[in-house]
């Protein structure tokens, strides 16, 4: 069974490096998503586990197989890796109808007439298409065109799936709905998923784990939750999460054991991490997400507020404390009048201090005014 | 009340330049190319001067069908004159047409989708024959392999250095022809096909290797399907030029009979059956109609393949391995050869005294620079460059040029403003498609229309002018200036200029200001192409001038059917050296260039 591991990889582009020192073990049947924002690395490491680009350095292995080896010379070319691939935009063939474009890999593994007929069929199927298959692709909408392209990947049943942010073409609602459609395929397929796309909302709902990369560099590698509650840094704490997470400036100016003693918001405030802390300075930025914020009558800090933003369920508050904007989210629709007076408490078990130098995380705790 | 409410609208309407500028051109282009080829029409059926007139014993001008009668029925008369023309068109155009297609198309497939080497020097100087003349490939043909044993005699290089002689089919007729045709079209194949695979999507042949289908299935199922409908529609512009070809095979058929539909259109005007003459223009016309709605409907079908043109990601190249240098260096050898030979050929050519031989005591500049009326004689009291003949044929066709520029750029650039401000409407829709009508008549044709308006009682005051040379080349040349107009217009949203308008600019200074600096590049080649057209354009405009040599173009074609081939190879040279001058200053100054708004 197929596990993915990669080993130092990284790729040059002339001067430019795209990919830098990327160690990688993906796990068999896993949802991994390569999470960043554009430009980061993540298609091009993508596509160097699929063979359609060469790494400059490093080894890759898939299913014990190496694939590609630097040193060793060995470079495998996509046909012998065994994989399926979905294009962002989908690159169906606009000459061939949707049964060719599904029959053509199953064509290419000699596959008799009869069985291809049957196998395309159940594609069909599993993917509601049945009505479209003698169209041609520009007579079907963006999410026909997307099951097509997943029907046509799914076809010869690759072990590995590789996905280059399949989704960004499509409108918010079908988005939302291949989403629910994608991880209920995950688990009907019982193949691995590698899965790369810019949208960290995406990553946390269908992955296993996430693999947060930015200018070419692995940040984190972890199950979706732990990337949430415990980032590795500032960049993935502020990467994931909508709205952003809050970050306030604070001095250290007491240490004992775990306990922090800090200067926060013009006020003295106690940090307790749950683990011991990692080496840092005396400047820290504590990380609060808005949920942690909740706004209270007898809350402890004060603060006016600067807009308020209902969108129904909850309603995203942004609240002016001292001189720093923080944000704040309220279960259900309330809104407040722009310059009010607003009350806020520090919750929760999941704050976390980073290092104001490193950006790296010291600990996660609780936060007592 | 409804008067005024008409009037209302009619100021309305006419408040908007667009508009305006749209009646104008409908009832110009309404009178320049409907009612002449109407004019034409009316002329297949009468009886003219001369020949006609004493054949058929009836007044000039009567009706008649006997032109018809003629030309169709199978006779030995309509074979020579119609039926094995016709077919020998056929030939040439659909010949040239593959092989154009299988050099420009091998061509381009090497530059977008290898690694071959010396990619920029081959791209660029492939390009170069397009830009000269066709006739000037058909002259280096001639002038290399003619010999003592066909045609008219004359010794040619091949001849004349290794003292080989080709055989007559290899040297004149229709082999030739479609070679040298082949060779001047394929940049164009080269151009357009180049274009499709540059920018078809590369992840339409990754999904392909990913899912297990070989190299060589991949072009044969995925490449060649998606590029298909830009081959076949290349391979009807190469066809339709390839068809209304008459400089070509002139040169290369005439000397041993050897007659196309528009060689042999000039030949029967000129020895006075202007009926059948015109019959078959429009027997031409036709044709051009019928292949661009062919085109038509092979871009427009079921499978649209407007996934073609997606951004393209990175393609991987095709390794050469072991056959990169050899495929590089041929092509290289092979791109100087055809840019080169012809312009060294025309020098040797232009300064031997004694045609065939090469040998130094026999070269002289007698040609470009003697003063004495020689043995020679061919009405030149001297050489080319001391000639005043010479200068005025040449400074009459710079003129030509240089207003029919003027005139065809500024009508396209305001046709193309005109026809996307108004898209979709039917004004907007009849001047589009009157501007491109003059693309579907062979030039000879057109150029046929124009002489019987010319000839007509009405518009005699026409006939033999220079006002009718601007004309005709002003019509015929607008089709491209009007399509890149229109396409240039295109990309500029119409917010930018209600920018403007909001503010008040007027319209003129909207046009001036904002419209044509943004689109600078294009517009200029819009200006351009005419000129370097009618600088080496002879088919349009052999009917038309009042003797031979009062253009340059005719003129060169005049000394090479009397057979002083001196004058001629150094008037060709001349052409050619104008021609790239002009194309270097504009791309130098502005950055347009010839291939770039590159046509039919």
């Amino acid at each position: 069974m197929p596990h993915i591991l990669l080993e130092h990889i990284t790729k040059r582009f002339d001067k430019f490096i795209a990919v830098d020192d990327l160690n990688l073990e993906i796990q068999d049947r896993g949802f991994i998503t390569l999470l960043g924002p554009s430009g980061c690395g993540k298609t091009t490491t993508l596509r160097m586990i699929a063979g359609l680009e060469t790494p400059t350095e490093g080894r890759i292995t898939i299913d014990g197989a190496v694939v590609f080896d630097a040193e060793k010379g060995i470079n495998l070319p996509p046909v012998k890796r065994d994989i399926g691939f979905l294009f962002q935009n989908y690159a169906l063939w606009p000459h061939m109808t949707v049964y060719q474009n599904i029959a053509f890999g199953l064509e290419n593994l000699k596959w008799s007439k009869a069985d291809i007929r049957t196998r395309v069929d159940e594609l069909l199927a599993l993917l509601k298409i049945e009505p479209f298959e003698k169209r041609y692709p520009s007579e079907l909408s963006g999410g026909q065109q997307q099951r097509v392209a997943i029907a046509r990947t799914l076809a010869p049943s690759p072990k590995v799936l590789f996905m280059d942010e399949p989704l960004s073409n499509l409108d918010a609602k079908l988005r939302q709905e291949m989403r629910t459609e994608l991880k209920r395929l995950h688990s009907d397929t019982n193949s691995t998923f590698v899965y790369v796309t810019h949208d960290q909302l995406e990553a946390m709902t269908l992955s296993t784990q996430v693999c947060l990369m930015s200018n070419g560099l692995l940040q984190q590698y972890a199950p979706p939750l732990t990337v949430y509650n415990q980032p590795a840094n500032q960049f993935v704490a502020e990467f994931v999460g909508n709205p952003t997470m809050n970050f306030v400036p604070a001095d250290i100016t007491e240490e004992s054991g775990q306990r922090v003693t800090l200067q926060f918001l013009g006020r003295t405030a106690v940090f307790r991490s749950r683990e011991a802390l990692a080496p840092h300075g005396n400047r820290a930025i504590v990380g609060l997400r808005p949920e942690f914020l909740p706004i209270r009558e007898n809350g402890k800090l004060s603060g006016i507020a600067y807009s308020t933003l209902p969108s129904g369920m909850e309603t995203t508050v942004k609240v002016m404390v001292q001189d720093s904007m923080m944000t704040s989210v309220v279960f259900g629709s309330v809104d407040y009048a722009v310059d009010q007076t607003i009350q806020l408490d520090v919750i929760g078990e999941n704050i976390i201090l980073f290092d104001a130098e490193s950006k790296n995380s010291i600990g996660i705790g609780s936060l007592e005014l | 009340m409804r008067k005024g409410q008409l009037s209302h609208r009619c100021k309305a309407f006419f408040s908007k330049p667009s508009n305006v500028l749209l009646v104008v051109f409908l009832v110009i282009l309404f009178c320049l190319s409907v009612l002449p080829l109407l004019a034409m029409l009316s002329n297949m059926f009468t009886v003219h001067l001369g020949t006609e007139k004493k054949l058929l014993k009836q007044a000039v001008g009567s009706l008649t069908l006997n032109h018809f009668q003629r030309l169709f029925p199978v006779s030995d008369w309509s074979i020579v004159n119609f039926w094995k023309p016709l077919k020998n068109s056929f030939i040439v155009a659909g010949g040239s047409g593959i092989l154009g297609i299988l050099i420009g198309g091998t061509v381009a497939w090497f530059i977008a989708r290898s690694n071959l080497k010396y990619k920029k020097f081959i791209s660029s100087v492939f390009v170069f024959p397009y830009m000269m003349p066709a006739w000037t490939l058909a002259l280096f043909w001639v002038n290399v392999f003619q010999n003592s044993k066909v045609g008219g005699g004359n010794v040619g290089m091949l001849e004349s250095i290794f003292g080989i002689c080709m055989p007559e089919w290899f040297v004149f007729g229709l082999f030739p022809m479609i070679i040298v045709i082949a060779l001047h079209y394929s940049p164009f194949a080269y151009l357009l096909i180049g274009g499709i695979l540059k920018n078809m999507d590369a992840t339409l042949e990754e999904s392909a290797t990913i899912l297990k289908a070989s190299r060589m299935k991949i072009i044969r199922r995925i490449t060649l399907p998606i590029v298909m409908p830009a081959v076949l529609s290349t391979f009807l512009l190469i066809f339709s030029s390839g068809f209304s070809s008459y400089t070509v095979p002139v040169f290369l058929g005439s000397s041993v009979k050897c007659f196309t539909l528009s060689t042999k259109m000039r030949a029967l005007i000129n020895a006075g059956y202007q009926g059948q003459g015109y019959i078959i223009a429009f027997v031409s016309i036709v044709l051009g109609c019928f292949i661009l709605g062919l085109n038509q409907w092979f871009t427009g079908k079921r499978k649209s393949y407007t996934t073609v043109t997606g951004k393209s990601g990175q393609v991987s190249l095709v390794n050469l391995k072991k056959a990169n240098t050899p495929i590089s260096l041929f092509l290289c050898v092979y791109v100087l050869f055809f840019a080169i030979m012809p312009l060294v050929s025309f020098g040797l050519e232009s300064v031997i005294r004694q045609p065939g031989n090469y040998s130094f005591s026999n070269m002289t500049l007698h040609f470009w620079i003697g003063t004495e009326s020689s043995a020679y004689e061919t009405g030149m009291i001297a050489g080319i460059l001391l000639n005043p003949t010479m200068w005025k044929a040449l400074g009459r066709q710079i003129l030509l040029a240089l207003i029919v520029g003027m005139i065809v750029g500024t009508s396209g650039m305001l046709i193309g403003y005109a026809c996307v401000r108004r898209r979709g409407t039917r004004l907007s829709h009849w001047v589009e498609s009157m501007a491109f009508f003059p693309y579907l008549m062979p030039a000879m044709a057109f150029g046929t229309i124009y002489l019987a308006v010319a000839t007509s009682e009405s518009f005699h005051f026409l006939y033999g002018t220079f006002g009718v040379l601007i004309l005709v080349a002003s019509i015929k040349f607008l089709p491209f200036a009007s399509r890149s107009g229109i396409n240039s217009m295109l990309q500029i949203s119409p917010e930018i200029e209600e920018a403007a308008t909001v503010v008040g600019v007027p319209w003129w200074k909207r046009m001036v200001k904002i419209m044509f600096p943004i689109q600078k590049s294009s517009i200029l080649s819009g200006y351009l192409l005419p000129v370097i057209s009618v600088m080496r354009e002879v088919a349009l405009f052999t009917l038309l001038v009042p003797y031979a040599r009062y253009l340059l173009t005719t003129m060169l074609f005049s000394f090479n059917e009397t057979g002083y081939s001196q004058y001629g190879s150094a008037v060709t040279l001349l052409i050619v050296l104008i021609v790239i001058l002009i194309n270097t200053l504009t791309n130098k100054l502005t950055g347009a260039s010839f291939d770039k708004g590159i046509g039919g």
